[in-house]
């Protein structure tokens, strides 16, 4: 009997040893936060399958944690559905997201919501999908991976917090709390080990920009540390 | 069951069963199955519906002609490489004959009249003139309409099929039978040439069908709608036109007082002659429709067509999909969830923040925009701005002289006062801050100036920033 190799991992490209993280399977888009990127397999947010974010409310930095990515696949239109809150378009080219390739749609039932997402991941024109949604079963949550996965779309699923503990059949969830200065990432599931700390993250552009104060955090860029052990944690700007 | 001059024609599988063959009379049908369902014949209901068959059949070819004997003859020659072959073209022959709603038997053959032949004996599939040849030799004659005077006379000949009679001398068959006899058999056999008499289309598309019942459900019309849809088709495709503008019509049953039909508008963005892209349409139209009465006809028109433009066919295809199918998409979505729920940006320019945020509905602009975009205003570049917006802003309560929301809020910005309105009896007069909660999170508050309306002070949420 020959002999395995030592790197299983050089066998196939989908093979990954549970200490690893997975490689790329499909294509990424990166980030913009390198301490985020570093964490997650193939440095950046998966394109054509589910992430989903959850976060404690809208709100608290979620969009500033996309705004890169979103600027990045924003030369199709990014789609948003069934937002919080009424999307504010100013704040959007603020963000580097052109106004003209935002789409806003209402949906009010949420199988209307679930059928406009199969729909717009369909048609593959969107760069990016940005979906809401309180409580969502599993059928549906499958369904829209399965989808998902035909397409190059971004398709970011934000949820509460509280559906941590939910099984769901996302390759990339995310934790997202308020921290000082940016957020605090728990990384709930990927493709590698799991990774138990918080990785604290420094958002760009910080809301505070009409204070003096303010304008010096904002380009001080010391590192942040949690969970006692520092994280390397450097914003791109 | 269907009678034709009080005698049975046509029964289905129950009938069968319970006794009922061709040719019965309508008594002894009542004796035998007190409540089956009895139509009488009509010749001119069933003409339209071969119309109706052809007009669709028209995206095939230009080439359609409804002949006697409820068959039609499409000369497909010159359509056999844009659909892939000839198997490829009857199998969405077959569809599109279904989607009416009728059964059709097909046959193919090198001559209109040889198909037209095989076509009443059976099904059958012929590509050259030699096998042709070999399988109308062994039809019976009857088949022939102009044989058919001679049928005694042919049996007495001991003919039966048709080789038979080729094999006859062919001056003595055009002394006793005349011209028209050997003229039918020549075209059949590519012997002589044909004439069709070619559908001719109308200017103006507008179909309606009666439904086979009252109906209260506005999905229910989808199916006999869809039949509709397959004849705008095909008329699109022969006139090499595309669909922008289209009205369906729900006419309701006449109860004591006559009901205004229900009209169902279908503007479309991009024009377009994809028949499943309308039935998807008309499918979410219908679905959101509610029907004040019950539904007894649909007529379907074409309000507005335009030259259609061919498929670019480009060497390598876009990734991201076409700008067409993009604006599918958007009619798909607006068809759904209803054109005001589909919005895109319109930044104004004011100074308030909810009248700067304008939304519209995605297809509305681009008609009046002088190029279909929407203005873009370049906003200061570094002005906070929330990503959210509340719709209606948020009283907040005030605890130790400090706004209050889940927690007591710091302010960490200077304000920025927005003072504007005045012009059309919507006044703000607010100075804006930054707050930040006790979890790090920032909220975009304002102060109402205690002046306006009270001495107190009120703060308000008004933005997240997300």
């Amino acid at each position: 009997m020959a002999a395995l190799p030592t790197h299983i991992e050089s066998i196939h490209p989908a093979l990954w040893r549970g200490s690893q993280l997975a490689r790329a399977y499909g294509r990424t888009v990166d980030t913009g936060y390198a301490a985020l990127s570093a964490e997650l397999p193939g440095g950046g947010w998966p394109l054509g399958a589910l992430v989903e974010l959850l976060v404690q409310q809208p709100g608290i930095g979620e969009m500033r944690l996309m705004r890169p990515a979103l600027t990045r696949v924003s030369q199709r239109p990014v789609v948003l559905l069934q937002a919080p809150h009424v999307p504010n378009a100013l704040a959007f080219s603020y963000l580097g997201v052109p106004v003209d390739k935002l789409m806003w749609l209402r949906a009010s039932k949420t199988a209307d919501a679930l059928w406009c997402a199969e729909r717009v991941l369909q048609a593959g024109t969107c760069g990016a999908l940005l979906l809401w949604q309180q409580h969502i079963r599993s059928e549906a949550l499958r369904r829209l991976h399965l989808v998902a996965q035909a397409t190059e779309t971004l398709l970011v699923l934000v949820r509460p917090l509280a559906s941590a503990q939910d099984a769901s059949p996302a390759t990339l969830r995310l934790g997202v709390r308020p921290a000082e200065g940016g957020i605090a990432v728990d990384i709930i599931k990927r493709r590698g080990p799991a990774q138990t700390e918080q990785l604290s993250v420094t958002l760009q552009p910080s809301p505070i920009l009409l204070s003096s104060y303010g304008r010096v955090r904002r380009h001080s860029l010391a590192p942040a540390f949690a969970g006692g052990i520092s994280t390397k944690v450097v914003a791109s700007v | 069951m269907v009678l034709e001059r009080d005698k049975v024609t046509v029964l289905d599988a129950v009938a069968r069963d319970a006794g009922v063959r061709v040719g019965m009379k309508r008594g002894g049908v009542v004796t035998l199955l007190p409540d089956a369902l009895m139509f009488d014949r009509s010749a001119e209901r069933e003409h339209d519906m071969q119309r109706d068959v052809a007009m669709a059949l028209l995206r095939f070819s230009p080439q359609v002609a409804v002949c006697e004997e409820e068959t039609i003859v499409v000369e497909l020659t010159a359509s056999l490489r844009l659909f892939g072959g000839i198997l490829r073209v009857c199998k969405e022959v077959r569809e599109v004959v279904s989607a009416i709603g009728v059964t059709a038997g097909m046959s193919v053959a090198p001559t209109g009249r040889g198909a037209w032949l095989l076509a009443k004996a059976g099904r059958r599939r012929v590509l050259k003139v030699q096998s042709l040849e070999r399988q109308l030799g062994g039809l019976p004659f009857m088949v022939v309409p102009e044989l058919r005077r001679f049928a005694d006379w042919f049996n007495g000949l001991g003919c039966s099929v048709l080789s038979d009679i080729q094999r006859l001398p062919r001056a003595g068959l055009k002394k006793r039978c005349g011209v028209d006899l050997l003229d039918s058999l020549d075209r059949a056999y590519g012997l002589a040439p044909e004439l069709h008499e070619w559908l001719e289309l109308p200017p103006t598309f507008s179909a309606r069908v009666e439904l086979p019942d009252r109906v209260e459900h506005a999905e229910a019309i989808l199916f006999s709608a869809r039949r509709l849809v397959v004849q705008l088709c095909g008329w699109l495709a022969a006139q090499q036109l595309a669909l922008t503008h289209a009205t369906v019509t729900l006419e309701h049953e006449r109860g004591r007082q006559a009901i205004e039909p229900t009209l169902i508008d279908i503007a479309l963005a991009e024009p377009t002659w994809h028949e499943e892209h309308l039935v998807r349409l008309l499918k979410e139209r219908l679905g959101r429709t509610e029907l004040q009465a019950a539904v007894i006809a649909v007529r379907l028109t074409a309000a507005d067509v335009q030259a259609a433009e061919p498929p670019s066919d480009t060497l390598f295809p876009e990734p991201g999909g076409s700008a067409q199918n993009h604006n599918r998409l958007l009619e798909l979505l607006a068809a759904r969830l209803g054109a005001e729920n589909v919005l895109r940006p319109a930044p104004a320019p004011d100074h308030r923040p909810e009248h700067a945020n304008q939304w519209v509905p995605v297809q509305s602009g681009s008609k009046n925009g002088p190029n279909g975009r929407p203005k873009t205003v370049s906003a200061p570049d570094d002005l906070p701005r929330p990503t959210w917006l509340l719709h209606v802003p948020l009283r907040l309560m005030v605890k130790n002289h400090r706004p209050f929301y889940g927690s007591p809020l710091k302010l960490v910005s200077t304000g920025e006062r927005i003072e504007a309105g005045w012009h059309d009896g919507a006044l703000v007069t607010r100075d804006y801050f930054v707050a930040e909660a006790d979890d790090k999170s920032c909220y975009w508050i304002y102060r109402e100036r205690p002046s306006v309306t009270s001495e107190e002070t009120r703060w308000f949420l008004h933005g997240l920033f997300g």
